[in-house]
């Protein structure tokens, strides 16, 4: 099933899915970075056309994932009505089996809100839940709406959990549920984890139930370290600290399954409202850019890209009207741009096969 | 400022519930200032520590049901839920019981109680009876466990009509309508639809459509966009958490539980045994959850009286208790506020 992935003369080949809103202009500014500091990336564009019921161009995105193992992408649309039309972005993620989806939440000093110093990873199950899509309407005006979970899922992720808790030298997991109310379902997931945990006996392990985490991460975000959960939860709980840290424009977000990796922004917001009018915050997708050249083992693009951003938004505090800055998308990527050259020019060859060898270690 | 019903014009009893833990103290200090304001109710007081019924399960008492099945309406302290296998929580049975189908939390800041945001004046609509809180669950192969979220037309649209009406009777401007029908493009799609044709009833409430996350992400920015919201069972659950954590927790958000059966009103905190019978509880709660009910009741002049003593109190700060940093105990709170109401 697995195909080799695309990779000629030393460039690689990723997928690129613009999606609708703000993604095409925000891809825009990717390439354009990636131009100026001579990353090995040439890009395969999919556009997914949103009023279309036909699955055609949903299955080209998929085999170019499957071909070249790798994609960046924006929100995409999913404007038919038809019930049997499901969500594009739960499709790529349902038929790619990307089972995790992982958001580092870092607060970021240039920017004023309301907690500082929050520093928490979300590790959210991707592919079932409430997300299994199967509804039908068993008589008319009662629809059914089925939540699936798994316990071969439900180990995956709780797994890749305690795991990534261990290799970044985190101290907790907390497993975040509603198992009080969904005693078979949710109780299935965290008896998983608790599981799970026993296997990583290093790494503290509680639970919390979804509401009382919702009041406290508005209170005291600093309590929490690793999170897992089911899917709709991650949708709430990620959403929450994107909103506390700063806004949609900021983090990214990385899906990952055995095969393939997709990056697209933490909240996975359309933004229809602000599209092409050059205001749209471009550092989540910036952020995704750079998860993608980590995921290549491009690592010293990956790192000049994340210094960029650092000193475009808390050195040189260029920032766009959602962080209550008068700046321009362009003025933002400017500055990156800029930043990106200088590096890529100072860096002797050298220089450069260290870093490689390096971050290979 | 009323809610929509006209019901209560003759009744003027009301059942109370005190509760366990430090629920005795809290509705001793609402029924105090009650009648310190000389609101005409009488109080009607019940036990609901469950009783072994004829067919051998747990449940509330008969006597206790006949009270607000004859008064229409409640006031309630809080419940413990008995940590056991099997034995179902109290407030979910008083919710089936009276048919309890909308959830209603006020959640705003409040003068004089330091919180991160100040600017938070949002009501929590919550679809109370069904949603993802069915129940039905099954395990289909081993590993594999179905659990079943039931939307009704009917449930639905009660619950959207319920929150323009209280929109337009409490002076609000707009509905948000919370949902995920980009994903649950049937059962919440239904629900969706249901508020989209309420909303055409009432023409002067304007009504916005949001998806949670989006709610989620955008009410910690800012809470102030938002107005009164309605949603499903547990979108409803998880918002009204997240709003009373802006305005500080659930030791001052007050709630009421509208039914078909009667209505309900109750605090949203739990028991806190830790503190139970030292007179450190904070009434607040409960007493909002009393003014609420004393609107709903058309006893509109005596709620703001009685809310407006309650907010001086807590804007002077010598009187706070524990909870809110101050060192009063829960009956100095109390007659700081009676003595208010008496020279008001
Ligand atoms: N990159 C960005 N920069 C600045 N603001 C953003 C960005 N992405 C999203 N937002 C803002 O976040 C909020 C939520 O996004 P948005 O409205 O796109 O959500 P949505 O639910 O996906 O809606 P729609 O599908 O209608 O676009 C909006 O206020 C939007 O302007
Ligand atoms: N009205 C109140 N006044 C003062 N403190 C309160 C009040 N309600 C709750 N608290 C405090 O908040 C904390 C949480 O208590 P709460 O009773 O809500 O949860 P709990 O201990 O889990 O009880 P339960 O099992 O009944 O839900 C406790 O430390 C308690 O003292
Ligand atoms: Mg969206
Ligand atoms: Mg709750």
């Amino acid at each position: 099933k697995s195909l080799p992935k695309a990779k000629y003369g030393g460039r690689h080949t990723v997928t690129m899915l613009p999606g609708g809103g703000i993604g095409p202009e925000l891809m825009s500014y990717v390439r354009e970075v990636f131009r100026y500091a001579g990353v090995p990336v040439d890009f395969e564009e999919v556009p997914i056309d949103p009023s279309n019921d036909s699955n055609e161009d949903l299955e080209y995105a998929i085999t170019s994932i499957r071909r070249n193992g790798a994609a960046l992408k924006g929100n995409i649309e999913t404007r038919s009505l038809s019930p049997n039309v499901i969500s594009r972005n739960v499709a790529i993620r349902n038929e790619l089996d990307l089972f995790v989806n992982v958001l580092h939440c870092t607060s970021f000093p240039g920017i004023q809100s309301r907690h500082s110093d929050v520093d928490i990873v979300v590790v959210r199950q991707n592919t079932e839940g409430e997300y299994a899509m199967m509804e039908h309407e068993s008589v008319p005006g009662v629809v059914e709406c089925l939540k699936v979970v798994t316990r071969a899922n439900s180990d995956r992720v709780a797994r890749f959990a305690f795991d990534y808790a261990k290799r970044h030298g985190r101290k907790k997991v907390t497993t975040i549920h509603k198992a009080n109310i969904m005693k078979s379902s949710d109780g299935l997931f965290l008896a998983v984890c608790r599981e799970v945990a026993k296997d990583y006996p290093d790494i503290q392990h509680d639970d919390m139930i979804i509401d009382n985490c919702c009041m406290q991460l508005v209170s005291n975000p600093h309590q929490f370290d690793v999170m897992v959960m089911p899917n709709l939860y991650g949708s709430i709980v990620s959403n929450v600290i994107c909103g506390l840290i700063g806004g949609a424009g900021l983090l990214s977000g990385r899906n990952y399954g055995y095969e393939y990796a997709v990056f697209e922004p933490g909240t996975r917001n359309t933004g229809s409202a602000i599209a092409g009018k050059n205001i749209a915050n471009p550092i989540s997708m910036m952020n995704s850019a750079a998860d993608l050249l980590h995921h290549l083992q491009l690592e010293n693009h990956s790192v000049w890209l994340r210094e960029a951003i650092d000193k475009t938004i808390n050195v040189d505090k260029i920032h766009t009207p959602d962080l209550g800055g008068q700046a321009t998308s362009m003025d933002v990527i400017k500055n990156i741009i800029t930043f990106m050259q200088a590096k890529t020019k100072s860096s002797t060859f050298t220089e450069r096969i260290e870093f490689r060898q390096a971050s290979v270690i | 400022r009323n809610y929509c019903n006209v019901r209560f014009a003759s009744t003027r009893t009301v059942t109370l519930i005190p509760g366990d833990g430090i629920g005795p103290e809290i509705s001793a200090a609402v029924q105090k200032i009650f009648s310190a304001a000389q609101v005409p109710i009488n109080w009607e007081p019940v036990d609901v520590t469950s009783v072994k019924g004829p067919d051998g399960k747990f449940g509330i008492p008969q006597a206790a049901i006949d009270s607000v099945n004859k008064n229409e309406i409640g006031l309630k302290g809080p419940l413990m839920t008995p940590i056991g296998k099997g034995h179902r929580s109290l407030n979910l049975a008083l919710r089936k019981e009276f048919n309890l189908y909308a959830n209603v939390r006020p959640c705003k800041s409040l003068d004089g109680y330091e919180t991160l945001y100040k600017d938070v004046d949002v009501v929590t609509i919550r679809e109370n009876t069904e949603g993802e809180y069915s129940g039905i669950e099954h395990e289909i192969v081993p590993g594999v466990v179905q659990s079943i979220k039931l939307i009704t037309e009917d449930a639905s649209r009660r619950v959207a009509d319920f929150a323009f009406s209280y929109a337009k009777a409490n002076g609000r401007s707009k509905v948000t309508v919370v949902h995920k029908a980009n994903i649950m493009r049937m059962s919440d799609g239904l629900f969706l639809r249901c508020c989209r044709e309420a909303s055409k009833k009432f023409p002067e409430i304007k009504m916005e459509e949001r998806y949670l996350d989006t709610v989620c992400l955008t009410m910690v920015q800012d809470p102030s966009q938002y107005d009164v919201l309605v949603m499903p069972n547990l979108y409803g659950d998880i918002l009204s958490d997240l709003c009373a954590g802006l305005v500080g927790g659930l030791g001052l958000t007050p709630s009421g539980n509208i039914g078909l059966n009667g209505a309900i009103f109750e605090s949203v905190h739990g028991t806190a045994p830790d503190i139970a019978g030292q007179d450190k509880a904070n009434p607040t709660a409960l007493l909002l959850s009393a003014v609420m009910m004393l609107r709903y009741m058309e006893l509109g002049t005596y709620a703001n009286k009685i809310e407006k003593a309650c907010f001086e109190v807590i804007r002077e700060g010598n009187k706070l208790t524990g909870d809110l940093g101050g060192k009063g105990k829960c009956s100095e709170f109390t007659d700081e506020i009676c003595k208010k109401v008496e020279s008001s």
